[in-house]
């Protein structure tokens, strides 16, 4: 072993906070009140509902199927009764049509689930077949459909599975607590995800701040063939990119994914979800999620259910703590997570964490920003070897096509190290999902013009 | 409820840096330099700083009331960019000079460009330029404490002199030159400034390196340790290299192109020292390469770790070495070529150089023996100058070197008189050579200048015939300075007026001329 460890070029290292709710066990909360399901918790089309105004469900029921395509299948984590299928408000900011379950506090449970099953007896289709059913999607965030992520082109090209537990982002600790706690299971999930692929090797990648979850694991691996890697603390470590770069070297851009240079990257929340759905027969219907942040009065990690209320969540960590309040309330860590304007809103399967801060530093940010002083600290740190300056300069111009391709602008994966660098307090990344949005949006245009003359 | 949150896009957390952090950590690393400065040279140095840095942040400030453009006076740019100036100008200098200098760097080349971040040159080195062509004899005068002019090490080492290379590192005893001139403080300022990351390594190592490497090859003097130290730490190299070359603002923001950068400071700093004529060889070099930043930052663009094909089979190999051999191979052609070019063109031209040289010499003999067709060597003078080994003659006539002594004769082959080359070391802008003839009795038969530097319509007036020809003659022991310009005794020659320094060093020379010949001919 080597005495460094290895890592991606680049990077950053802000304050990690996690010490807030680290040592916090997993609590199993079972929320009381009304469960929304918004159609979309995934990327691609939203799924279609399967129940109607007035039935009961009960927990692990099919309610919304996955679209044909990119989709996902919803499923009820409570018993109740459809309150409404209606645009409600997500975590996001957006309102979307979503199935509301009056929450009968009960939990009865659809028969056969929990029944174990032992995954080697089951066909390659069989155990896609229950992931798709189960209605998994990538749990650290991105919300990709798993069923569609374990089906590549050509699984023997497969060399890796790599099970994501960097957790980089500053303030979360829930995959920390999942490894701690259920490192077995996860470990059985990559056994299920490597039974795809045989050619593949199996590796656990997790940061070196969280010394109980990788001594865990490496107890719960013992004797198995799957590497546990420490990799060092440093952001965005946990970065699909960064990670298969760690593990095999390998590169690959914004029109490739990872399956193209022999990798499956999956969070450790996804991999358990698939250790229920295959070996316990259960269903998406719970996750862990960390209610963190300065102004909570008990940070926590919940053991809790998809479409509970935030608000509720809130008070279940305690609530505020006392004379504090927050100022900012994100979905997510402060890197990458989404701001909150409204705690009346359902938590998704790819939510993570919430988190209250009682300051907000982009406000602070702004009383310090002065224009940009090339001093080339965001070139240093963009993990994606791109030159933020120069594109911020273009971006500025509005020079779009020097952005795309001169400076592959679009090879940026927003994790947000140029912006918490910059000495000058530029928006940089800020300005770089516009330049996305704004390229995409020119791209679709000019398409349908395209497609309008033919 | 909503309106009470902040909501804004991610990331939603910063790091502590701030412009003005990124600034004050310069000044903390300037500050070594500038209290050896202030010990070494005394209180015009500390108000040198002082007006420097208050003139630099008033003149941003009153800008920005005028252009109503917020409060970047706080930022802390301006204070970096007056200190910058301050320690880069000789100690002695009126307090006009640092005023004026910091006016211009903060006005010209800063604000009117656009402000922080937007100027195209490095404003203390732009403002170090301008009074230097404004105010060259000003600029160049380097007087220790005791307001004796004296050679910088650097001019001394031209000389073939000594440098004691532990003053000139620790910026102490006799060093003279700019405020900022201990190489130790310098080096101090620039390790900190490297250890917290506020420089990238890449721009002071690639300068330095070219530099040296260049000084090696055509500084005449090989790989003499002694020689390429006291060039490293003479003459502002360190102060340009860690501080001057680095503002981020007029340099890349791409590894290679910082790279590259460095490469082009170093080479020219070097060009203009070994092969340049002017007092300043870092500031050009600089100020030049700043010019570059632009067309780097275009042309070195590095590829996106996604778009690098060589390590997409996985290799295993970092993409780190793939993406840096390609810019270091390029940047060592580079250099290699520009260096081959420039040994080439001084070989050929070096023969030619010397024979003008040597024609030259003789006009100058003939010049000041009117009458005489051609020159003899006399074995007696010759064995006389070589006994002196090129140290100074006398002690009374201050630095002193004689050259050569050779007789004039006429078309019949008899004696005309003696020409006598000395060099003084006495200039006020360096060295003064000069030719004086002489009659066998001493009379000055004539004076002819080889190489006079001295400041245009000041000390450049004593080769004007006013005052030369003062000397033309007349026969005496030896001849004295009258300042005051009513010179009536025999042996009296007035001053160039507002050149005493310089009309000094010529009359000494012409004494050391006399006293040389009477003790070798006529004794």
């Amino acid at each position: 072993m080597s005495l460094t460890r290895k890592s991606f070029r680049g990077g950053v290292h802000p304050e990690g906070h996690k010490e807030l709710s680290k040592n916090a066990s997993f609590e199993t909360y079972l929320p009381q009140g009304d469960m929304v399901f918004p159609l979309s918790q995934h990327i691609g089309r939203p799924a279609s509902p399967v129940v109607a105004k007035g039935d009961r469900v009960l927990a692990g029921q099919l309610i919304a199927e996955a679209a044909a395509g990119l989709s996902a299948n919803i499923v009820s984590s409570c018993s109740g009764t459809v309150k409404a299928i209606d645009r409600h408000r997500t975590i996001a900011g957006t309102f979307m049509q979503s199935i509301i379950i009056e929450n009968d506090g009960l939990y009865e449970t659809l028969p056969g689930i929990g029944k174990k099953v032992d995954h080697r007896k089951l066909s390659q289709a069989e155990i896609l077949a229950k992931i798709r059913d189960a209605g998994i999607v990538g749990m650290g965030g991105a919300g990709f459909p798993t069923h569609i992520k374990l089906a590549p082109r050509d699984p023997s090209a497969i060399r890796y599975v790599i099970a994501n537990g960097a957790e980089c982002e500053p303030y979360i600790t829930c995959d920390d607590q999942l490894m701690r706690n259920y490192a077995p299971e996860i470990l059985t999930g990559m056994e299920v995800i490597l039974s795809l692929f045989p050619g593949a090797e199996g590796v656990v990648v997790i940061e070196d701040n969280k010394p109980e979850a990788i001594q865990a694991m490496l107890n719960a691996a013992a004797g198995k063939n799957i590497r546990i890697l420490p990799m060092p603390t440093k952001y965005p470590q946990g970065g699909e990119r960064s990670v298969i770069n760690v593990v095999c070297g390998a590169n690959y851009g914004i029109t490739e994914l990872p399956a193209d240079v022999g990798c499956i990257v999956d969070n450790v929340g996804t991999i358990y979800a698939i250790y229920k759905a295959v070996c316990e027969s259960a269903p998406l219907m719970e996750r862990g999620v960390t209610i963190t942040g300065e102004a909570v009065k008990r940070p926590c990690n919940l053991l809790t259910r998809i479409g509970a209320n935030i608000g509720e969540l809130l008070e279940v960590a305690g609530g505020y703590r006392d004379g504090s309040k927050a100022v900012k309330i994100l979905a997510g860590g402060p890197m990458m997570g989404i701001p909150v304007d409204n705690l009346g809103v359902p938590l998704q399967k790819n939510n993570n964490a919430l988190t209250f801060l009682t300051g907000d530093p982009v406000a602070d940010s702004l009383q310090v920003q002065t224009a940009c002083i090339r001093c080339g600290r965001c070139v240093r740190v963009c993990p994606q070897g791109l030159t933020p300056q120069l594109m911020s300069a273009a971006f500025e111009k509005k020079d779009y096509e020097r952005y795309e391709n001169k400076l592959h602008g679009l090879e940026c994966i927003s994790c947000g190290s140029c912006t918490f660098i910059c000495p000058a307090k530029r928006h940089l990344t800020q300005e770089f999902k516009v330049a996305k949005a704004e390229i995409m949006a020119m791209k679709r245009a000019q398409k349908e013009k395209e497609a309008a003359k033919e | 409820m909503s309106a009470y949150l902040n909501m804004s896009a991610g990331p939603h957390a910063r790091s502590r840096l701030s412009t003005g952090n990124v600034m004050r950590d310069v000044c903390i690393a300037l500050l070594p330099a500038t209290v050896v400065g202030v010990w070494h040279f005394g209180l015009n140095a500390l108000l040198t700083v002082l007006a420097s840095v208050t003139t630099a942040v008033l003149t941003e400030y009153l800008f920005d009331r005028i252009a109503k453009r917020g409060a970047t006076w706080r930022d802390g740019s301006a204070v970096v960019t007056g200190l910058l100036l301050a320690l880069c100008l000789p100690p002695t200098v009126p307090l006009y000079i640092p005023i004026l200098g910091s006016l211009f760097a903060i006005l010209f080349v800063k604000c009117f460009f656009g402000g922080l971040g937007k100027n195209f040159m490095n404003p203390a080195l732009a403002g170090r330029c301008f009074l230097l062509i404004s105010f060259s004899s000003t600029m160049t005068n380097y007087k220790y404490v005791d307001a004796v002019s004296s050679a910088t090490p650097l001019v001394s080492l031209a000389n073939g002199e000594k440098v004691n290379l532990l003053e000139l590192f620790l910026g102490s005893g006799s060093v003279t030159g700019v405020i900022g001139c201990s190489a130790a403080a310098l080096l101090a300022g620039g390790i900190y400034l490297l250890a917290i990351r506020a420089i990238t390594w890449e721009i002071p190592v690639a300068a330095l390196a070219v530099f040296t490497l260049f000084i090696a090859i055509f500084g005449g003097h090989g790989f003499s340790p002694a020689f390429l130290l006291a060039n490293l730490m003479g003459g502002g190299i360190l102060m340009g290299s860690f501080f001057m070359a680095t503002d981020p603002v007029t340099s890349p923001v791409t590894s290679p192109g910082q790279l590259i950068f460095g490469a082009a400071v170093g080479l020219l700093a070097a060009i203009f020292r070994v092969f340049g004529s002017s007092a300043d060889s870092v500031s050009y070099a600089i100020i030049i390469s700043n010019l570059l930043t632009p067309l780097l930052d275009e042309f070195v663009v590095p590829l996106p770790f996604g778009l690098r094909k060589g390590a997409k089979e996985g290799s295993g190999k970092s993409s780190f070495s793939a993406s840096m051999l390609r810019p270091a191979v390029k940047l060592t052609l580079i250099t290699l070529l520009a260096g081959v070019g420039l040994a080439a063109v001084f070989n050929l031209t070096k023969d030619t150089i010397s024979e003008q040289k040597l024609q030259k010499q003789i006009d100058s003999y003939l010049e000041v023996l009117p009458g005489a067709t051609e020159i003899e060597e006399n074995d007696a003078l010759k064995a006389a100058v070589a006994s002196l080994e090129g140290k100074n003659y006398g002690t009374s006539f201050g630095k002193i070197k004689i050259n050569d002594a050779v007789q004039g004769l006429d078309g019949s082959g008899s004696e005309v008189g003696y020409a006598v080359n000395v060099t003084t070391g006495d200039g006020f802008d360096g060295n003064i050579t000069m030719t004086i003839g002489l009659a066998a009795d001493g009379t000055v038969k004539g004076i002819s200048f080889t190489e006079i530097n001295e400041t245009a319509g000041m000390g450049m007036r004593c080769k004007d015939p006013e005052f030369k020809d003062q000397f033309t003659g007349r026969k005496v022991e030896s001849f004295l300075l009258n300042k005051s310009g009513d010179s009536s005794g025999e042996n009296e020659i007035d001053s160039v007026s507002g050149a005493s320094i310089s009309s000094q060093a010529v009359v000494n020379a012409v004494n050391a001329a006399l006293d040389f010949l009477r003790s070798h001919v006529n004794g």
